[in-house]
């Protein structure tokens, strides 16, 4: 890439005034990247850029640079230019990584589905795409992906892990138990532990999830997601404190996490402090764009703060995709009668009666079994 | 560490109220009396104005020099030294002991005790009944066995738990979510559902109306004043969204009333308030009730139906007292409705 955009630049330079040739001061720009300055990187592509806009080489070098310094969303705006350019599957993969890093795990997706297109074989492209799937809680796809891609069988610890963490939580068990000995095989680790504790939250264990969940921090407490998993068995064993703790920490770590967010921002709530409580409510959406959870948190945040218009707004769409949601029932009615609407929240707590009439039917046709 | 220091703050204010009862800063009906006699005067007599008794204060613990029960290997015992009540709990090889600090409810159907140990708060896990005038596992400890002393002795209270319980049985216990037992007065009184009082008490004095000002309970909708209750006695939100249904949601009384047919939102005759002035002790004659039923039924409103059986006792029939188990106690269902014969409880 660097020998073509020199050539590039030397075609384009004859007759060129500068005080720093411009092969120069690429040379310059990719050795300053390379040793980590990217902020003069950064400095020197743009002055480039500005005299010949349309080497693609030089641009996605400029994304990586401004991706160096954490300034990711400006790196996915070169990046786009240069694929506009273009194509090329490690510019792709770039700007998948930048989409990654922005939580804009959609637009990920799409641009390493992409990439797989372009290069079948890239581990990193199948990692990170399985990775931002179970970021989205799209279980059954982390499984279909790596089912499909031959990975299986795969002895590669991250993606035994990915494959056993979305069969554990797609319920999936005693598939995500072979993978949980898997990794055992070579000895007691966080990882382990944390499959093992997620599976037993999954099945309502909680004291059992929390011990194996403490277990494993002891290990390994910068393992991504089990500080998450800590708190919410902390949670469901009643200490709120110490799962708050947990979330803290887990967000120190990986500030894109999901359940830390979005519990975060429910602990917040419950104390009032709404203000912090919509940020980390806000980031979960942004996390997970249309999530029900979400969503009816942060409705039911309006409506504390009485913005009751925009909170039966929320709630109204929440119900148009999820019928059966009846805690969305439940404010959806108080919401109305905080607005005088008696007919249409008479209507709600009618819908909510009937929901609780058939899960209370349910519940007892279980028992009878 | 908030827990040892809450629950420090616990004993201590539970020794105040012991020592003294008049704390500066504590407006209690004394002070609201002088002007508004006809709600203050009777209101002292309430159950609600005695929910949060100190040990040493608690009618039932002084009239029951010994109060003792038995559950599997654990024997347990509530004895009156003096001023103190000290519970103990043996399970025939150690003993573990520890004076209650507070009693929760003033004992209509029951009362829960609050003890201290090693910076901590427990509630007993037995509890006194009324129907039995003695001591039985208290409700929700009647499924767990206990793995040692500590669990067999009571269930430590998180944070969240001493918010709510000293929230709804004192006044003045809580400030954004945190205890202010230093501030406590035991009970519901004045200020648990008027709000401060100190303004209105300024502005009555320097002659400021606007100071004097307090939010007007009297003005709320129906909906409204179930909410207000339902603060402490659940809301039909709290209720319909936790999805615990059942024969438990009967102490409820806001979610129940709110599942009645003839339940209106805006319809003031339906009010807690309607039939209940939470001045005056609750009244448990079925007949004092009937013209708030009449209200309606009795022609005043198009949609009401007039009874064809009886036009008296409406609530004997209507509103049925039921027995919540492990409570001793029967309560009136306030999901007011046709009973039928051999129904099963609606929720």
């Amino acid at each position: 890439m660097y020998r073509f955009a020199l050539a590039l630049l030397c075609a384009g330079a004859c007759g060129a005034q500068s005080a720093q040739s411009p092969q120069d001061l690429l040379k310059e720009a990719i050795a300053l990247q390379q040793a980590g300055k990217f902020d003069a990187a950064i400095r020197d592509y743009r002055q480039i850029l500005d005299k010949y806009p349309d080497i693609p080489e030089i641009r996605s070098n400029l994304g990586a640079a401004l991706a160096g310094e954490g300034h990711y969303t400006e790196a996915i705006v070169e990046y786009e230019r240069a694929l506009s350019s273009k194509p090329d599957p490690q510019v792709r993969l770039n700007l998948a990584l930048a989409y990654y890093k922005t939580t804009r795990l959609t637009e990920a997706i799409k641009a390493l589905e992409e990439v797989r297109k372009e290069s079948p074989s890239n581990f990193q492209a199948l990692t990170l795409l399985a990775d931002c799937h179970l970021r989205l809680g799209h279980n059954k796809e982390v499984i279909s992906l790596l089912d499909s891609a031959g990975q299986a069988d795969s002895d590669s610890p991250a993606l035994v892990y990915l494959l056993g963490t979305a069969l554990v939580r797609d319920g999936q068990t005693a598939r995500g138990q072979v993978l949980i000995d898997k990794i055992l095989k070579n000895g007691d680790s966080a990882e382990a532990r944390l499959l093992m504790g997620t599976t037993k939250y999954m099945v309502g264990d909680f004291s059992g999830a929390l011990a194996d969940l403490q277990k494993a921090v002891e290990l390994n407490s910068s393992l991504p997601d089990l500080n998450a998993y800590y708190g919410l068995a902390l949670l469901s064993t009643g200490d709120q404190a110490d799962a708050r703790k947990a979330f803290e920490r887990e967000l120190q770590l990986n500030s894109n996490n999901f359940d830390a967010n979005l519990r975060m921002g429910v602990l917040l709530r419950q104390d009032e402090d709404n203000a912090k409580a919509a940020q980390y409510l806000q980031h979960a959406l942004q996390i997970r764009p249309g999530d029900f959870g979400v969503r009816y948190q942060i409705a039911a945040l309006e409506l504390s703060e009485g913005q009751v218009a925009a909170a039966i707004r929320d709630l109204e769409s929440i119900l148009k995709e999820a019928p059966q949601f009846t805690e969305a029932h439940v404010s959806l009615a108080t919401a109305y009668y905080r607005e005088k609407r008696k007919a249409d929240g008479d209507r709600e707590r009618a819908v909510v009666a009937e929901l609780n009439a058939a899960r209370q039917a349910k519940e007892a046709a279980v028992k009878a079994r | 560490m908030k827990l040892a220091m809450a629950s420090a703050a616990l004993c201590a204010a539970s020794a105040a109220v012991a020592q003294s009862n008049g704390h500066p800063n504590w407006r209690t009906t004394r002070d609201c009396a002088a002007c508004h006699p006809a709600q203050s005067r009777p209101h002292p007599a309430t159950s609600m104005a005695h929910a949060l008794e100190s040990a040493s204060e608690c009618a039932i613990l002084r009239t029951h020099p010994v109060l003792s029960f038995n559950s599997g290997k654990y024997s347990y015992r509530i004895e009156r030294k003096g001023d103190q009540s000290i519970y103990s709990v043996s399970d025939g090889d150690t003993t573990f002991s520890a004076p209650i600090a507070w009693a929760f409810g003033l004992g209509a159907a029951g009362q829960t005790y609050v003890f201290e140990k090693n910076g901590a708060a427990y509630q007993t896990r037995v509890s006194y009944y009324r129907a039995i005038d003695g001591l039985d596992l208290t409700m929700g400890a009647t499924n767990l066995s206990p793995a040692n002393m500590v669990d067999a002795a009571g269930q430590l209270m998180d944070h969240d738990e001493k918010v709510a319980c000293f929230g709804c049985h004192a006044t003045n216990a809580t400030h954004a979510k945190e205890l202010t037992l230093d501030k406590m007065t035991p009970g519901v009184q004045c200020e648990r559902c008027h709000g401060p009082s100190e303004n209105h008490l300024t502005g009555i004095k320097t002659g400021n109306a606007e100071l004097a000002k307090m939010s007007r309970l009297k003005s709320l909708s129906a909906e409204q004043i179930s909410n207000f209750c339902g603060q402490c006695h659940r809301t039909w939100e709290q209720i319909a969204a936790s999805g615990k249904l059942g024969i438990v949601d009967i102490r409820f009384q806001p979610y129940r009333l709110t599942n009645s047919k003839c339940y209106d939102t805006d319809d003031a005759r339906i009010s807690c308030l309607a039939c209940h002035d939470p001045h005056r002790e609750v009244d448990r004659i079925d007949s004092h009730y009937d013209s708030k039923c009449q209200a309606c039924h009795g022609g005043g409103k198009a949609s009401a139906a007039v009874c064809k059986v009886a036009k008296q006792n409406c609530v004997g029939c209507h509103m049925p007292k039921l027995e919540l188990p492990g409570s001793h106690n029967k309560f009136t269902d306030h999901q007011i409705r046709i009973v039928r014969a051999n129904e099963v409880y609606p929720n």
